[in-house]
């Protein structure tokens, strides 16, 4: 079975990478681009850990085969920030000591950053639904929501000061 | 998943050449997101998958003549939930496609890939019925019009033929003093599929109703009317005791199975609450 | 053995995010499926689709002739493995027989998981059905088909040490009913009198599901033999050298030949503290002679994980009219599926002893069934059966019109009154968590919440709470506490850091040694390197571990005064650590760096002995942790559906040492609580098949289904653990059923007594009695 090559754009660059037709985005982003941020928690879409970004939009890449990303633009959370360089919903984060396991933590700043890029003013609710599709099983959800909102919160206030 | 070879068309005819000359059990790919899960689960194993996603036509959203709207069959539930025209003209629409899945399923999940799914719980279905809307299936022979009604055939079965696809779906205007509405109920907010749903559509005429239509989903193999409950509503003034009366007509209509998402007697039971509530939120907006 | 509170320094009490917190945000953490070595071989595994079955043939040749499969193993090719599989970690591969839908029958290993999958397709089995003994109420009896194979022990070992609790009298199993692999019974005084005695009697029967520990990364493992035939596993696990002894025994090798290297965890919760996927891929790496990686599937997961057990608890209980408690009888039932592994005596000793109750019968039951088996979780069996107790409490309550509080204070046990099994109650919070959430605003303004329910268009209103807890788990473990050169400290430990343990480990070193906690760094070795060390389970880490590392740390503390003592000429006991030196009380300027002491001990021809401090403990006392949570919902009358407003979770944690952590506890311990009390749970057919093997039926609750959990942290130190630590991990998932069930009781009169409580349950039980309008 001939593999195809892909071309699309990944966290900036542009990317050739040979993959299987039967490959999903998700595989090929984790074993063929070496980009292990995003996770199969269940393969069906039910999870939110595999979430990236495509042309800006959040998906569930466990769902797309991976030609279907052919000619697009990917962005994984590899591509939202660095240790060094830290979104400021990934500091928010770690601040206030949302990670425990770690596991689906790519897939909710994803989901994070698609809403505030949206709706740079989510009410507490609309923070809720906008994560509705990233499951936790060890955070309660309670510090993530704190954490997105008053980064939400601090960009406002940049925007009102400029 | 097993392995499979894929195909890349990029026009409508590409894509039926390519249905043509492969065997049936060919799947197409729009959204993926029922498909997927089904070749992951190997209740599917075909040996050939035509990815949809280069072919632009089937992503379109254009005005129809008289007012209505074409709907490609590749528009994402995402679009619908979000494109102004959607949200003014076919509230219920847009009502049940904000209601597929969460926001990364929507951004891939497709108007045609929930409906040639065929899922007796497919949201976007009661309210396509409820507004008398067509399908436009294009096929060797050229393209046929039907209507959505029938378009559902039984459990993940539709009229499309293996060498079909569908392009687009084609709502027509609703006539002055109409409102629609759509209601499911989910055990969570979120990521969870319709344990019943229901799609009303009312239009009023100096203080009757003029035309009814209740659409129900998970209550049966195909979404279906109820064809009862909607002509006791026609031609009269619509009181709560009527909306009563209505739901219990929904009611009669449904055939629903006990299975371990929600038995019958529950299933019955919401059909009632659901077409009451759908109706008088219709009729608010009808009176708008 | 009373701790002393050292001043805290830059150590405990401190909320410090985790450091490994800016890899966790940028996804650079490594989990087993995200490490790659060359020539890795991906594994699957066929699975039986019967619950019982005899095997009678399997024909492997088409999938070992497939290109890209490396390896094909059935039983056939394993005869190290043993005949009578003694736990579920031996059962590999099925060697004659099926015992539950998922019991492994074949592997293969192949260059990709679609060739794997190809392969499995290509596999025939021929299998003889035979009747399976699903319903645990059906398998108790004699007659039931067998599940387990004749002449195994039930394996309880490991049920013992997670739950910490005295076994209470076991009784030699009935010769006839072939499937109960535990019993208990527990009584105190005539319950026969105490019954006839009473006012008002109250059974019910309470049931729960099994339910899955719901880990967002499927178990997954990876194994590699080198040359010498050593093995290396990579390995998702709550315990390294547990895997490692089992694995050892499986494959009957020795543990020095066998490597574990615990990888970022992905959450466990109970669920990852027994060897499940390690022995097949270690066969199969063996027969491929190349690295092979096996990640089950979230279907796999959900239908041949090993979930909590299925809980069925008939509650009697009698009192008189003014409150007092007379008598109590119970049987619970546990369905641990096809092996036995739960732990049997945490349920009679909250179901009798959390209250006083002067007379009780307590019996209990571990049945076996054709599903599969279990293994813990998180406060394994206490959330089922407070579910039982604490509804039960709320209805006595109600029926002799007692207010819920009151009637629970009044009856609640203290340090030193005897639990169930004879043993006292030691020193707990009980009193003082039920005290403080009683004051808070939200059930003081209850009755103004109902009122306000049913009119303006809102639903039914209503307000619960529960008392719950755990009695905290022990086990034997190690640390040692190193000086570096530089003045830093390194700490090694052998555990596996699942709850953000390794922070609150630093800040306990920091405060023990006298350090600022960024100079201390928490390694966890594998089992080559680190000191033996039990599970990261039980919410005994910090308890355990934290006073391994603690006293660790105080050896070392003690080393290096005594060094210093030499270089300065003066008394320990006038010597102080501050800001790294070691200084003389009162005369700042005599004073030694802690890296000088640090690199004295490294020097060529130096006889300064280089500071190593040591700990090997184990324990005897317990620290039982207490949780009370509140729930205020609004219920729509017609479809059911709850809207959780308030949730609010009181939790004692003895002292804090990272309260930023241990909120995280309780937000993320209360949420999988309301999970069990909302919307969770395996449900499986007459024929034992699951049928919600995916997320999309096993339902966990998301973001929009939740209120921000308000945490208020109770502080009632424990008297053995680090300054007074409780374990603080398990508490929170324990009143959540019961404070739902009670709420859902107060909006609507309709009393739920099986779980989850589902919007079909509410509407139905409303449907065929309305609701009770205030």
């Amino acid at each position: 079975m001939a593999k195809h090559v892909l071309s699309v754009t990944v966290n900036g660059e542009a990317a050739e990478v040979l993959v299987q037709p039967y490959e999903t985005l998700l595989d090929a982003l984790r074993e063929g681009l070496g980009l292990t941020g995003p996770k199969e928690g269940c393969g069906t879409g039910d999870c939110g850990a595999c979430t990236v970004h495509l042309d800006g939009n959040p998906v569930a890449s466990c769902l797309m085969l991976a030609m279907q990303a052919r000619g697009r633009s990917v962005t994984t959370i590899e591509g939202l920030g660095r240790p060094d360089a830290l979104h400021d919903l990934q500091d928010a984060f770690v601040r206030h000591g949302v990670p425990q396991c770690g596991f689906c933590i790519p897939g909710v700043l994803m989901s994070a950053a698609a809403l505030l890029a949206e709706n740079p003013r989510p009410s507490n609710d609309e923070i809720r639904y906008g994560i509705a599709g990233n499951l936790c099983r060890c955070t309660g959800y309670t510090a993530m929501v704190a954490a997105i909102a008053e980064t939400a919160a601090a960009l406002g206030h940049e925007e009102t000061r400029r | 998943m097993r392995r499979f070879e894929l195909a890349l068309p990029r026009s409508v005819d590409e894509c039926l050449a390519i249905l043509s000359g492969q065997g049936p059990g060919t799947k197409l790919l729009a959204g993926g997101t029922d498909l997927l899960p089904q070749l992951k689960n190997a209740l599917l194993k075909p040996a050939h998958v035509v990815d949809l996603s280069g072919v632009a036509e089937l992503r379109l959203i254009q005005d129809a003549d008289g007012g209505g709207l074409r709907i490609g069959a590749a528009v994402t539930a995402r679009t619908l939930e979000l494109d102004e025209r959607v949200r003014s003209r076919y509230p219920s629409l847009a009502e049940s496609a904000a209601l597929v899945g969460s926001v990364q399923v929507r951004n891939l999940a497709t108007l045609g890939g929930n409906l040639c799914n065929a899922a007796p719980s497919a949201d976007m279905a009661p309210p396509l019925l409820a507004l008398d809307a067509e399908a436009v299936i294009a096929g060797p022979g050229g393209r046929r019009r039907v209507p959505i009604a029938p378009f559902f055939q039984g459990v993940r079965r539709t009229v499309l033929a293996a060498n079909e696809l569908l392009l687009e779906l084609v709502i027509p205007a609703t006539a002055p003093r109409s409102g629609g509405a759509y209601l499911r109920h989910t055990p969570r907010r979120e990521l969870d599929i319709a344990v019943v749903g229901v799609a009303s559509q009312l239009t009023m005429d100096n203080g009757r109703c003029r035309a009814a239509r209740i659409a129900l989903a998970a209550v049966a193999p195909v979404p279906l009317r109820a064809t009862a409950a909607e002509q006791a509503l026609e031609g009269q003034a619509i009181t709560p005791a009527l909306i009563e009366r209505a739901g219990a007509l929904a009611q009669q209509a449904a055939t629903p199975i006990s299975d371990q998402r929600g038995s019958a007697e529950f299933r019955r039971h919401l059909v009632g609450v659901l077409t009451r509530r759908t109706l008088a939120s219709a009729l608010a907006r009808a009176s708008v | 053995m009373t701790m002393k509170t050292t001043r805290d320094v830059k150590g405990v009490g401190l909320s410090i995010p985790r450091p490994d917190g800016a890899e966790k945000v940028t996804g650079r953490v490594q989990y087993v499926a995200d490490i790659k070595p060359r020539g890795l071989l991906h594994a699957k595994l066929l699975r039986s689709p019967h619950a019982h079955a005899r095997i009678l043939r399997i024909d492997v040749e088409k999938a070992r002739a497939l290109p890209g499969v490396r390896a094909v193993l059935t039983a056939a090719d394993v005869p190290e493995l043993k005949r009578k599989a003694p736990t579920r970690a031996h059962a590999v591969l099925a060697i004659d027989r099926v015992m539950f839908v998922g019991h492994p029958v074949a592997a293969v290993a192949a260059d990709d998981p679609a060739i794997a999958e190809e392969a499995l397709d290509l596999i025939q089995v021929e299998y003889e059905i035979l009747p399976a003994a699903v319903d645990p109420l059906e398998s108790m009896k004699p007659g039931a088909p067998p599940v387990a194979d004749a002449g195994t022990e039930a394996d309880t070992s490991e049920a013992m040490a997670h739950g910490a609790v005295a076994v209470a009298k076991t009784e030699a199993k009935p010769t006839k009913a072939v499937n109960v692999s535990q019993q208990s019974k527990l009584n105190r005084g005539d319950v026969a009198a105490g019954f006839a005695a009473s006012d008002v009697v109250i059974e019910k029967t309470y049931r729960v599901p099994m339910v899955h520990q719901g880990y967002l990364e499927p178990h997954a493992v990876l194994a590699e033999w080198d040359r010498t035939g050593s093995l290396t596993l990579w390995a998702s696990t709550q315990g390294s050298f547990n895997t490692r002894s089992e694995v050892a025994d499986v494959l009957e090798i020795p543990e020095n030949r066998i490597r574990v290297i615990p990888v970022e965890c992905g959450g466990g919760f109970g669920g990852k503290i027994r060897a499940l996927c390690e022995p097949i891929t270690a066969l199969l790496a063996r027969a491929a002679g190349r690295p092979v990686r096996y990640v089950m599937t979230r279907r796999e997961e959900l239908e041949a994980g090993m979930p909590a057990p299925q809980v069925i608890i008939r509650l009697k209980t009698g009192v008189k009219r003014d409150g007092t408690l007379m008598a109590l009888e119970a049987e619970t039932v546990l369905d641990t599926g096809a092996f036995s592994g739960t732990v049997l005596a945490v349920s009679g000793v909250f179901l009798a002893s959390l209250y006083k109750w002067p007379s009780f019968e307590v019996r209990g039951f571990e049945v076996l069934t054709h599903k599969p088996s279990v293994a813990a979780y998180r406060a394994p069996v206490a959330p089922q059966t407070i579910f039982a107790i604490d509804s039960h409490m709320d209805q006595i309550a109600r029926a002799i019109g007692v207010d819920a509080v009151e009637f629970r204070r009044r009856h609640l046990m203290r340090e030193g009154d005897p639990m169930a099994n004879g043993q006292p109650w030691q020193s707990n919070g009980a009193h003082e968590v039920l005290d403080r959430v009683a004051a808070h605003p939200l059930w003081q303004s209850r009755a103004e919440w109902a009122a306000s329910g049913g009119v303006d268009g809102h639903g039914l209103r209503g307000t619960g709470l529960a008392l719950g807890g755990w009695l905290g788990g022990l086990q034997p473990t190690g640390a040692t506490v190193r000086l570096n050169p530089d003045g830093s400290l390194g700490v090694l430990t052998g555990q596996v850091d699942i709850a953000g343990t390794n922070i609150a480990l630093a800040q306990i070193a920091a405060s023990a040694y006298g350090i600022d906690v960024d100079k201390v760094k928490i390694t966890t070795g594998d089992t080559d390197v680190a000191p033996v060390t039990g599970l990261s389970a039980g919410s005994k880490t910090i308890y355990t571990v934290g006073v391994a590392v603690m006293q660790a740390a105080q050896d070392a503390r003690k080393q290096t005064l005594e060094i210093a003592a030499k270089e300065l000429e003066a008394s320990v006991h006038d010597l102080e650590i501050e800001d790294g030196r070691v200084v003389v009380r009162g005369a700042p300027d005599h004073s030694i760096t802690l890296a000088q002491i640090g690199k004295k001990g490294n020097l060529y021809m130096s006889k300064v002995e280089p500071v190593l401090g040591v700990s090997h403990p184990a324990f005897s006392q317990q620290a039982p942790a207490f949780a009370a949570e509140l729930a205020r919902l609004e219920v729509d009358p017609e479809t059911g559906e709850v809207t959780l407003r308030d949730f609010v979770v009181v939790q004692d944690a003895g002292k804090a040492i990272n309260p930023l952590a241990v909120e995280g506890q309780m937000q993320g311990g209360s949420v999988q609580s309301l999970g069990m009390a909302l919307t969770e749970g395996l449900a499986f057919d007459p024929a034992g098949r699951l049928t919600n093997p995916s997320l999309l039926d096993y339902k966990k609750l998301t973001a929009a289904d939740l209120p921000s959990i308000e945490t208020i942290i109770v502080e009632v130190p424990s008297p053995a653990g680090p300054f007074g630590a409780r374990g603080v991990g398990e508490p929170p998932i324990v009143p959540a059923p019961a404070a739902i069930a009670n709420a859902v009781a107060d909006a609507t009169g309709a009393r739920i007594t099986e779980l989850p409580i589902t919007p079909e349950r509410i509407a139905l039980a409303l449907a065929s009695s309305p609701a009770v309008s205030r």
